[in-house]
């Protein structure tokens, strides 16, 4: 059934305010806009719209190539760039039967838990400025750049890199990109302490989350959450454990789970992803090999076989997937992203209803939602 | 827990969080000091594309036909004509409209022979949306303008200030490591 599109006062009801919080709205991180009817500070009804940034994404990949898609799928979630092309290589790399060498798929783990930590730096920065302590955000976008840095080097840009391909990555990794990477780990080791210091175990803040928003784990269930906000309502799902891909079943880590299901839960599961995080790049630092190649043999032409292929990874948001159906040509049929924010922005209704207004915006960016990839 | 805990915890969240703060007064800047400081691009780093020349003065370009083909945004034009002294083509127009690029260097990715190239120039900010639309007159400029570049076929090369287009270290090229970890073994053994 469909939800209603829009509140309607009721009549003769006067103690109902009805207001508009967005699309431009400092606290929606992009183009979101809620409708909501409050009681007094409460909040009784909330009809979020979306779709203010769609770009048709689907459809203008079917007019292209390939290797050309790859440069478009970055551009869904922007703030975790480089993650959201392996769902797709993924896929077409299954239809066209291609081998990923080792070391192709190490350098893959490092670049995707670089850009998860890159990711939740701007969660934890924006997160905690909309609950208007603004030192975090200064410190996490100054960590953040040096993880861009590094990948200037070596993917050929900051964000949208376009820099995994089908059987590998596009070129070799800058001479000191090791060494880089493994500076910055201890670099961002030293400062976990400080945001644990600032953040989590402030009483401050923790008097603004625990308690508030609770998603209890049938309702996150239901609604087809994934990512942290899933495993903050107690569920230990994870793509990277459930369908592993790349390296991911040669290297031991924790999948963080909580049961409160609160804000204060979902702070404290990004956070601990983390650290994890860093596990995960200094395993993958010991075991990939220095040299070789670095892209498997690819057809000059890529024409997968025709067939239909769904392959998902775990992004900083959750579970992003993508379906490519093939009819052996060099356009794709049809592709489909199945995307995280977008299943986790349904839980507005059940998460405001009944919050008071302030704390719909501490719920909002504990779900960290990107609308690129919302509305795509 | 009574008024005066609940108090006092806050002023000691507050306290943390100050001396936290206080650690890091001291420390430099972390923001760089542009104009006055320029930062440095890695030749990787897609900022501008640019059509490079051999040394005498002809184009590397062989009017293929390969970054056209391949640009997901349909920004290059090339027309091109028979060489009227010998095989292949030559270049009548090549335009590359910067407005609607991606900076995806899917060309520089593509072309065979490192005509196209990723340069480090980034102060393209203009007032004339039309003045990003470069033809190739521009691409040359830029070109002959670059230090330093990258294309995947020949990686990164230097002009040196004599005009000779020469391949730069082991030491700036992507997958240069295996030669230098070589060469340290080398050195070892000798
Ligand atoms: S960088 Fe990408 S969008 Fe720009 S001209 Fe080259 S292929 Fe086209
Ligand atoms: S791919 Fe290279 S050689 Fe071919 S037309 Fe483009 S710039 Fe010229």
């Amino acid at each position: 059934m469909r939800g209603p599109t829009t509140i309607t006062p009721v009549p003769g009801r006067t103690d109902e305010m009805i207001l508009n919080m967005g699309p431009q709205h400092p606290a929606t991180h992009g183009v979101l806009k809620v409708v909501l009817g409050l009681d007094g500070e409460r909040i009784t009804r909330a009809v979020p719209h979306i779709g203010f940034l769609h770009r048709n994404h689907e459809k203008i990949e079917e007019a292209r190539t390939y290797i050309q898609i790859i440069t478009y799928t970055d551009r869904m979630d922007y703030v975790s760039g480089l993650q959201n092309e392996l769902p797709f290589i993924l896929a077409v790399e299954d239809l066209l039967g291609v081998e990923v060498p080792k070391r192709a798929q190490y350098i893959r783990v490092i670049f995707f838990e670089l850009y998860r930590i890159a990711s939740h730096l701007v969660w934890l920065g924006t997160g905690m400025l909309d609950l208007g302590a603004i030192t975090p955000f200064l410190y996490t976008f100054r960590d953040r750049e040096k993880i861009l840095e590094i990948a200037e080097k070596t993917a050929g840009a900051r964000m949208l890199p376009n820099y995994f391909t089908f059987g590998g990555v596009r070129r070799d990794v800058h001479p000191e990109f090791f060494k880089d990477v493994a500076a910055f780990l201890d670099f961002f080791e030293s400062r976990l302490p400080d945001y644990r210091a600032l953040v989590l175990d402030s009483p401050v803040f923790q008097a603004r989350a625990v308690g508030v928003g609770v998603l209890p784990k049938e309702r996150a269930i239901a609604r087809g959450a994934s990512g942290p906000v899933l495993r903050a309502s107690g569920v230990a799902y994870d793509v990277r454990k459930a369908e592993p891909y790349d390296a991911y079943p040669e290297l031991e880590f924790e999948v963080p789970t909580r049961p409160e299901g609160d804000v204060y839960a979902r702070f404290w599961v990004r956070f601990r992803e983390m650290e994890e995080s860093v596990k995960i790049i200094r395993q993958a630092l010991e075991k990939v090999p220095k040299t070789g190649p670095y892209k498997g043999k690819v057809p000059p032409r890529i024409k997968p076989k025709p067939g239909a292929r769904y392959r998902a990874v775990e992004i900083s948001r959750g579970h992003l997937g993508a379906y490519v159906v093939s009819d052996g040509s060099e356009y794709p049929l049809r592709i489909k992203h199945r995307s995280p924010s977008f299943a986790n922005l349904q839980l507005i209704p059940d998460l405001f209803v009944g919050a008071r207004f302030a704390d719909a915006i501490a719920i909002l960016s504990s779900l960290d939602p990107v609308f690129g990839e919302v509305d795509r | 827990m009574s008024l005066f805990a609940e108090v006092w915890e806050a002023v000691k969240a507050v306290a943390t969080g100050l001396e936290t703060v206080h650690k890091r007064v001291r420390q430099p800047p972390a923001t760089e000091f542009y104009p006055y400081k320029k930062p440095e691009i890695p030749p990787v780093s897609v900022q501008f594309l640019a059509l490079i020349q051999n040394e005498d003065g002809s184009d590397r370009c062989v009017a293929c036909l390969q970054c056209e083909r391949v640009c997901p945004s349909q920004v290059i034009t090339i027309e091109r004509k028979r060489n009227p002294e010998g095989k292949g083509f030559v270049l009548e127009r090549f335009d590359l409209d910067f407005v609607n690029c991606m900076y995806c260097a899917n060309c520089v990715e593509a072309c065979p022979v490192s005509a196209i190239v990723t340069v480090g120039a980034f102060e393209h900010a203009v007032y004339d949306v039309n003045l990003l639309k470069a033809d190739k007159a521009y691409l040359d400029h830029l070109g002959r303008e670059a230090k330093i570049w990258y294309s995947p076929k020949f990686g990164v090369e230097m002009r040196t200030p004599e005009g000779k287009i020469v391949k730069a270290p082991p030491e700036m090229q992507p997958g240069g490591l295996a030669e230098l970890l070589k060469e340290a073994e080398g050195g070892e053994g000798a």
